[in-house]
């Protein structure tokens, strides 16, 4: 039950205790709004403007101001509840614009779970505010996770037991970690169990290490490189499976290499790495996304793209695994697929495409003879063909 | 002024010691029912309406009087955090939605989706729940106050253009098997509950176990709602090796073909998806915007808050072997937060 109703229920139990007199008061006043009525709108109407008062003091502004909308249907010309009224609201749009102000830095930075919650911060206090939410639905991405590791005669039931108290939960780790369907674990691979909305960590290591410290990063504190453990978290020694995720955006972009999607990887180790440039791990991830996109690339003929990717990773690091090799190959390629492209341009009489094509493997390496010696065929031929045409 | 109001504000507070030793009063001291007698005082603004509750008034009543149906309830319900009243007790009723988004600072509501599959007299493997079973389930929530609200509504309130109970959850029901008919139906209209029926087209009419578009078009008459389950029942996510063309073609088929037969029979497209096996994926959203879907759904167990990527919502498949506790555990309607 949210923590409104929980309030109303104490609002409740005293409107029950006045229940008896307040009947008494109803009877007397079928005339409401005639002279009569204000002794029974008066001490209605203080009442809320007591709870109105109490809960600004409290700062829970959204229900103040409907405290202080409640206090005006009752007493409509009460002036000074329609000043408070309008402060409040001041005071609330204020509170707003900034928190999404702080929200949208915040994302610029790539730090995802601090806007998350900024956003969902301006929401509390003004739940119908567009902005908020559409930056919380659309830009906003909840990467809140452990990682686990798996270990021998684990079963991802079991796992779901043990984080969520309900084996049926599995089926969440199942789809996070893409799984296939009936998943054999191999121990030492890491899985990432993701939180659940509405459903508390119930492992005692599991829980979420002090949220509002983890969330919030004192704003004019950079946070170092390396990170360091999460304040707060309790994972005592000896059991070290569980470790909380270091930076959305790294574990992002870790996910999203995970299921070969390199573009989305790039993107997302970019943002990274533009809060913290030359951040190793970040290089790291780039690489081996900028790796794996380069071949899947070769694979699927992309010879160009391919190359490109590869020229980035070797402004990285230039020896790469077998990068150099990789380029090589794109290039020759690259190079026989222009080449061949000519030859069936030629074949089909479209001399000058297939001389353009040639001029590209030309371009490439400058000492292929082939393509010299077709260039100058095709040239020969074409001017035979324009001279007929002159004729 | 402010004086005067906290003196009088303690004298209602002396009165209401004095009240709760006079003897309650008896529903039949005061049968304000049976006379016609002045409308019980309100006083009303445009947010709100403060009244007292008359001797037999519920949330319904109440809602039938001044928010113009007794299925606003709800909303008298979440605001007072009360579910019943006494005579003359204070009732605040607000006349509009005060929080669209459920944010509070306390956390925000989640909205849990119910996916079923078949139903027979006796279970049969995971996805064939016992009848008994079903209707144990959709009474457990109507006695524990879940308001089943549509799959439409809920979509609307991930555009942030409606409020949903504090207990909404959803039903839905998947492939279109003829046993909805027979035992999910009587239960649902039985309690009041609505649905939505995802089907693949292949399966509509093939045999005996599947409903006919004659059944979808009286199940949509009766108030179900019919939406799309793609055409084959397939994997939507690209397959290794599979061309970009390739995939778009069958793309094409698993999303506008069944566009088209919810067109020719029942004079509407569907505008929600259920994805296969729950299986998704980034590159696979684009094509469901295109085809014209504005929402759809994947079957991994946790509820939706409003502020949930529409295309990317989530279900909770209830099986056949799961426990009135174990079906419990997937109606959490609120997350904590501390959001202050």
């Amino acid at each position: 039950m949210s923590g409104a109703a929980r309030g109303w229920l104490a609002a409740a139990a005293l409107a029950l205790a006045l229940g008896g007199c307040a009947g008494m008061t109803a009877k007397s006043d079928p005339a409401a709004g005639g002279p009569g009525a204000a002794t029974a709108r008066d001490p209605l109407a203080a009442r809320h403007r007591q709870q109105a008062e109490a809960l600004e003091a409290d700062a829970q502004l959204r229900r103040a101001a409907e405290e202080w909308k409640i206090v005006l249907t009752i007493t409509p010309d009460d002036a000074k509840a329609r000043q408070a009224l309008d402060a409040l609201r001041a005071k609330i749009d204020r509170a707003v614009t900034e928190r999404i102000d702080e929200g949208r830095k915040a994302l610029a930075r790539g730090v995802q779970v601090e806007a998350r919650r900024k956003f969902l911060t301006a929401l509390a206090l003004d739940p119908g505010n567009r902005a908020a939410f559409d930056a919380l639905q659309n830009d906003t991405r909840e990467v809140e996770f452990m990682t686990y590791t798996v270990r021998a005669g684990d079963t991802l039931t079991a796992i779901a037991q043990r984080y969520y108290g309900d084996r049926s939960r599995s089926e969440v780790i199942w789809e996070t970690n893409q799984l296939p369907p009936n998943p054999k674990l191999t121990p030492g691979t890491t899985l990432k169990i993701p939180e659940i909305p509405g459903v508390p960590f119930v492992h005692p290591e599991a829980r979420r290490p002090a949220p509002v410290v983890a969330a919030v990063p004192t704003p004019d504190v950079p946070r170092p490189a390396t990170p360091a453990p999460a304040p707060g978290a309790t994972a005592p020694a000896g059991k070290e499976e569980f470790t909380s995720e270091v930076n959305p955006l790294l574990a992002e972009a870790r996910e999203a290499l995970d299921r070969n999607d390199y573009g989305d990887a790039i993107g997302t180790i970019d943002k990274f790495l533009v809060g913290k440039p030359g951040d190793r791990e970040g290089l790291t991830v780039k690489k081996q996304a900028l790796y794996g996109q380069a071949k899947s690339q070769l694979d699927a003929k992309q010879y160009s793209e391919s190359i490109q990717s590869l020229t980035v990773l070797a402004r990285l690091q230039p020896d790469y695994e077998d990068s150099s090799a990789l380029l090589k190959q794109a290039r020759v390629r690259m190079i026989e697929q222009h080449y061949t492209q000519g030859v069936r341009f030629y074949r089909e009489e479209k001399l000058k495409e297939a001389i353009a094509e040639w001029r590209l493997v030309l371009e490439m390496d400058p000492g292929h003879a082939n393509a010299r010696r077709n260039i100058d065929q095709a040239e020969k031929l074409l001017r035979g063909l324009e001279q007929r045409m002159k004729k | 002024m402010t004086t005067r109001a906290w003196v009088l504000a303690g004298a209602a507070l002396l009165l209401g010691a004095c009240a709760s030793t006079a003897p309650t009063p008896e529903p039949t001291a005061t049968p304000s029912s049976a006379r016609p007698g002045p409308r019980p005082a309100a006083y009303q603004s445009q947010d709100f309406v403060v009244t007292f509750a008359q001797p037999g008034d519920t949330p319904e009543t109440l809602a039938e009087r001044y928010l113009g149906g007794a299925d606003k309830a709800w909303m008298i319900e979440d605001y007072t955090g009360l579910r019943a009243f006494s005579p003359g007790q204070e009732v605040v009723i607000p006349r509009g939605p005060w929080n669209p988004a459920g944010v509070t600072p306390g956390g925000y509501q989640i909205v849990p989706i119910l996916t079923y599959h078949n139903l027979a007299e006796q279970a049969k493997g995971r996805l064939v729940l016992a009848a008994a079973s079903f209707r144990e389930q959709m009474r457990y929530l109507k006695t524990n106050g879940y308001r089943v609200v549509s799959l439409a509504d809920f979509v609307e309130f991930t555009r942030l253009n409606r409020q949903l109970p504090q207990r909404a959850v959803v039903l839905t029901f998947d492939d279109g098997y003829h046993a909805f008919k027979d035992f999910a139906y009587p239960v649902l209209k039985e309690l009041g509950f609505t649905a939505t029926l995802f089907i693949y087209t292949d399966w509509v009419g093939a045999g005996r176990g599947a409903l006919s578009w004659n059944d979808l078009r009286e199940l949509s008459a009766a108030g179900f709602d019919i939406q799309a389950h793609t055409k084959t029942h397939a994997d939507l996510r690209r397959a290794t090796g599979e061309t970009e063309a390739q995939y778009a073609r069958r793309m094409q088929a698993e999303l506008e073909q069944p566009q088209e037969l919810f067109n020719r029979n029942l004079g509407h497209r569907s505008q929600i998806l259920a994805y296969p096996y729950g299986r998704w994926e980034e590159g696979l959203l684009p094509k469901v915007k295109e085809y014209g879907y504005i929402a759809a759904f994947s079957v991994r167990r946790q509820g939706n808050a409003s502020f949930v990527r529409p295309l990317t919502g989530h279900r909770s498949q209830i099986y056949s072997e799961m426990t009135l506790d174990d079906f419990v555990r997937n109606l959490n309607v609120f997350q904590e937060e501390n959001l202050r």
